[in-house]
């Protein structure tokens, strides 16, 4: 039952890891956009600056 | 659909609705890209909630949600829709069009168009002088200028060569205009919402994911390469194997392989590029250690950044 118990979560967590990792960009898109309701445009518009720039260098 | 896609083979049982038990991180990814849509727009016309409080604040959140949203429509047609195209996600086949009509609306693209361009064109003419979806050539076969390309591509060429060929026959004709019509009906929507927000958050992010996603994709892949053939086997397009490119681009770093086996499910591509990997390296192809991000920026600069991009990634290099 523990093995079972194991297994499962094991595989629940490397499909959630997954699917995140598949849908990151538009997941941080929504951060960046929603986000400004927090921090304000300019810094939505940094932070896209920096991440494009990144994806540019390292991606 | 495409006449590879209808020929696919039923891939799974009555009771199924997805073809392949990784397709739901598709829907996902779609689902996530049209939010943040939603999100961008409704933010858009609620603009004391995003901290817009004046011309200047709304050109930077307007200028941040663009790119934001032109780079995941990018990749949401150019790689997550492209899969769909080779094999339809859902076993259904009327789910599978319909789903195909709101998957590639929020890119600027019919969904018929787009597999018309890709499959009947791109991947049944690589590399030859019928594939017009690549850059055109220089007299010494050389594409020409990255940033020509990008610029002048989406949407002025491909309309262009749409017309020609999709004008030609009248079947192809008839359901080129009902897709065009119900594309119109869809993509219509935001400008009923509000014409300006449509040409910010809707045309903006489009031409950004058409010419700086897709275009500079398009032309990374294939630049420098030569057509199949026994001689050269594997020189027809680059392999892009950063880790976290594949993990976050649907593996479409893995593109030799998939031109060679486009049937083969994209989750399951990296297993191929292993199997192959002795072979890539025995016929001598160009593989890098980067995505097609940086490969982009590479081919925008001077030439001794175009050179770093010829560069062949240490662990595939000939004993």
């Amino acid at each position: 039952m523990n093995r079972l118990l194991r297994r499962l979560s094991r595989t629940f967590l490397s499909q959630t890891r997954l699917v995140f990792g598949r849908s990151f960009f538009p997941l941080f898109a929504i951060a960046i956009i929603a986000g400004a309701t927090l921090w304000g445009p300019w810094v939505s518009l940094a932070v896209t600056v920096l991440a494009v720039a990144a994806a540019l260098r390292l991606l | 659909m495409s006449g590879e896609a209808r020929g696919a083979p039923a891939v799974s049982s009555r009771w199924r609705i997805l073809a392949h038990p990784q397709d739901w991180h598709c829907v996902a990814f779609h689902i996530a890209c049209l939010t943040a849509y939603a999100f961008a727009f409704w933010l858009y016309q609620h603009p004391k909630l995003a901290g817009i409080t004046g011309p200047w604040s709304r050109i930077a959140f307007v200028t941040a949600s663009a790119s934001m949203l032109g780079w995941i429509s990018g990749i949401d047609v150019g790689v997550n829709f492209h899969n769909h195209s080779h094999r339809p996600i859902f076993t259904s086949r009327f789910f599978s069009r319909c789903f195909g009509r709101i998957w590639t609306f929020s890119g600027g693209w019919p969904s018929f168009f787009w597999e018309y361009c890709h499959v009947t064109i791109h991947h049944a003419n690589l590399l030859t002088i019928d594939d017009w979806t690549l850059p055109k050539r220089n007299a010494d076969g050389s594409f020409e200028d990255f940033r020509k390309y990008l610029f002048t591509h989406w949407p002025w060429r491909v309309m262009a060569h749409l017309w020609k060929d999709l004008t030609a026959r009248q079947s192809l004709r008839r359901k080129a205009l009902r897709e065009l019509a119900i594309f119109l009906a869809l993509w219509s929507i935001p400008f009923w919402i509000d014409p300006v927000m449509a040409l910010c958050l809707w045309v903006l992010p489009h031409w950004i994911a058409n010419a700086f996603v897709m275009n500079s994709g398009m032309y990374v892949q294939h630049t420098g390469c030569v057509p199949k053939s026994p001689t050269r086997p594997v020189s027809h397009s680059t392999v892009f194997v950063s880790n976290f490119f594949n993990l976050t681009m649907f593996n479409i770093g893995f593109h030799l392989e998939h031109h060679d086996h486009p049937r083969v499910h994209w989750s399951e591509l990296p297993d191929l590029h292993q199997r192959l990997k002795q072979d890539l390296i025995d016929g001598g192809a160009h593989v890098v250690p980067y995505g097609l991000h940086h490969a982009s920026f590479l081919l925008a600069g001077d030439d001794a950044r175009k050179n770093r991009f010829a560069g062949q990634d240490s662990g595939y290099k000939k004993q």
